[in-house]
């Protein structure tokens, strides 16, 4: 039998599913209408957002399909801020220097920049961690455990490994950003909510025993679960978290001659492979 | 909010970074006079040029990511793959993407990273090669009715497995049953004909991404690896697209008409 004679087995249904979409858009989102206008969750976003509410209201309002009140936004916003170090030592922004180096473009440069921060150990991926655990540890609370029978009940459920997602931060210990971030929360009106409190205890707690600190990731995660955003919700508002340092690290390289950043010669590489070894025909 | 919370003072790990980026894949040997210019390289020990005049592209890609040259089963399996996932078609949403920059006018250098992330994907993309991956490597010593007598394995959530746009993707069945007959064929392919075979009339089968990933488990690949190879090895044909689009005016691709798009609301 050839291909063209077997029959597929296809659930009907399906593909009268999908023949319904076949040159449709169907968004619960919002769309351009040229001539009536642009929607954005049941918003005009001409008629009730630009002017009216600020860049990262509107952003979070895409992220989230909430429209969260401005001293919230320029928390965000100023959050944004903390993560934007132009220092092409980080990881991130060192593939924004590269870029620069060999002359890129400037958005080719600061998307794959971002793109990277969607990284295991750092960036904007460990929120989906970070956000969960302080979620799921302020339920533990409470029903009645402490914060210190949290954090070895983590311990536990990873191995024994002393690692929970936001109290440990590589290359330096403590984060300078806290402190910053609490000036501006207090500032903005925010009170320590639950979770926030809950974070406080466990690094009070690591500090002592293990002498780990709460970074950034567990700061914001907890500030965000305090405001009531979800894992997920979080993780979509920061997708271009690190953008800005990017762009200030290609930059740099970019006005620099081509090809110098941490130029490395033929040894500065160390090959552990196979020594020389003739090709077989 | 209140100032109590005292942080630890900030300060240096002052951890033990290498002093040399080390690697096996890749020798350069430097010019006498210019630390910088190289006279020659290796691969996996091999000379770049040596392997120009003796061996074929598809074995010094396997060099590339195997560390050792293939044998001649193993060579003419990559082959097939490489061709048979050259293009995920216009139809994949990673081509839609490569022809979006092309007609878009964008910088058509943007058309492969654009378009190859998006053939990264959980779905029909190199995530779901490199779950399959897994799934085979766990599975694949495993009789198949032994498989399904487990209340553990559901028919319709086997990894790399299943229904495409309702039915059994006929093209990706071909394929597998192409590859399984060759000399290079593994326990990947061969268990997951047998799977294929049991859950055809439930209109159940392989998924591209599958077939993907029991070939590239048969050919030695990790699973880590083998959703960027997938990627990779589809980039041929995105680019393909992207570009022609690139030399077409904005109006060549279909633009939803306000009638026909809906807010639910």
């Amino acid at each position: 039998m050839s291909l063209s004679d077997k029959t597929t087995q296809s659930d009907t249904a399906v593909i009268s599913y999908l023949d319904q979409r076949r040159g449709k858009i169907v968004s619960n989102t919002g769309g351009w209408f040229p001539g009536k206008g642009v929607f954005t969750h049941g918003y005009s976003m001409l008629d009730e957002l630009v002017g009216d509410k600020s860049y990262f209201q509107i952003l979070v309002l895409n992220a989230t399909g909430k429209l969260i009140e401005k001293p919230l936004a320029d928390w965000i916003e100023a959050l944004y801020g903390c993560l934007s170090w132009p220092d092409p030592r980080i990881w991130c922004n060192q593939i924004g220097a590269l870029a620069g180096a060999v002359r890129t473009s400037v958005m080719s440069a600061t998307a794959i920049g971002a793109l990277a921060a969607d990284s295991r150990i750092y960036g904007v991926f460990p929120l989906l961690e970070s956000v969960s655990f302080i979620k799921a540890a302020y339920l533990k609370s409470e029903q009645g455990l402490t914060a210190e029978q949290i954090v070895l009940e983590t311990f536990a459920a990873c191995k024994g490994k002393p690692y929970i997602m936001g109290y440990r931060r590589p290359i330096a210990k403590g984060d300078e950003r806290l402190e910053v971030m609490e000036k501006i929360g207090q500032k903005l009106g925010f009170a320590v909510g639950k979770h926030m409190q809950l974070a406080y205890e466990i690094e009070k707690f690591l500090l002592k025993e293990y002498d780990e600190g709460m970074n950034i990731n567990g700061y914001m995660s907890a500030f965000l679960a305090d405001q009531g955003f979800s894992a997920e919700e979080a993780y979509n508002m920061f997708a271009m978290l690190v953008a800005s340092g990017v762009t200030a690290c290609y930059l740099d390289t970019y006005r620099r001659p081509p090809n110098t950043f941490l130029p490395l010669r033929c040894d500065d590489i160390d090959y552990q492979g196979a020594v020389y070894r003739a090709v077989p025909d | 909010m209140t100032q109590e919370y005292k942080h630890e003072q900030v300060r240096s790990r002052n951890e033990a970074f290498a002093q040399r980026t080390a690697t096996q894949i890749w020798h350069e040997q430097a010019s006498i006079d210019n630390p910088y210019i190289a006279v020659s390289a290796l691969c996996h020990g091999y000379d770049l040029f040596e392997l120009m005049e003796k061996r074929s592209f598809v074995d010094v890609f396997y060099l590339l990511f195997r560390g050792e040259l293939p044998s001649e089963h193993e060579s003419e399996l990559m082959q097939a793959l490489m061709i048979a996932l050259i293009n995920p078609g216009p139809r994949h949403p990673a081509t839609r993407a490569a022809m979006n920059v092309g007609v878009g006018k964008t910088e058509p250098l943007h058309i492969l990273p654009i378009a190859s992330a998006v053939l990264g994907g959980q779905v029909s993309g190199g995530g779901e090669v490199e779950s399959a991956m897994r799934f085979l490597e766990q599975h694949q010593a495993t009789n198949i009715a032994d498989y399904f007598a487990s209340s553990m394995h559901d028919e319709n959530n086997v990894c790399g497995f299943g229904r495409s746009y309702g039915g059994v993707d006929l093209l990706a069945q071909e394929l597998a049953g192409r590859l399984v007959k060759y000399a290079g064929a593994g326990k990947a392919l061969k268990w997951g004909h047998q799977l294929a075979v049991s859950l055809e009339h439930k209109g159940i089968g392989w998924l591209l991404t599958g077939v993907a990933a029991a070939a590239l488990t048969d050919l030695g690949f990790q699973p880590r690896a083998g959703g960027c190879l997938f990627q990779l090895l589809g980039a041929p044909g995105l680019v393909a697209h992207g570009l022609e689009m690139a030399g077409k005016p904005i109006l060549a691709m279909p633009f939803v008409s306000d009638e026909n798009y809906v807010i639910e609301r």
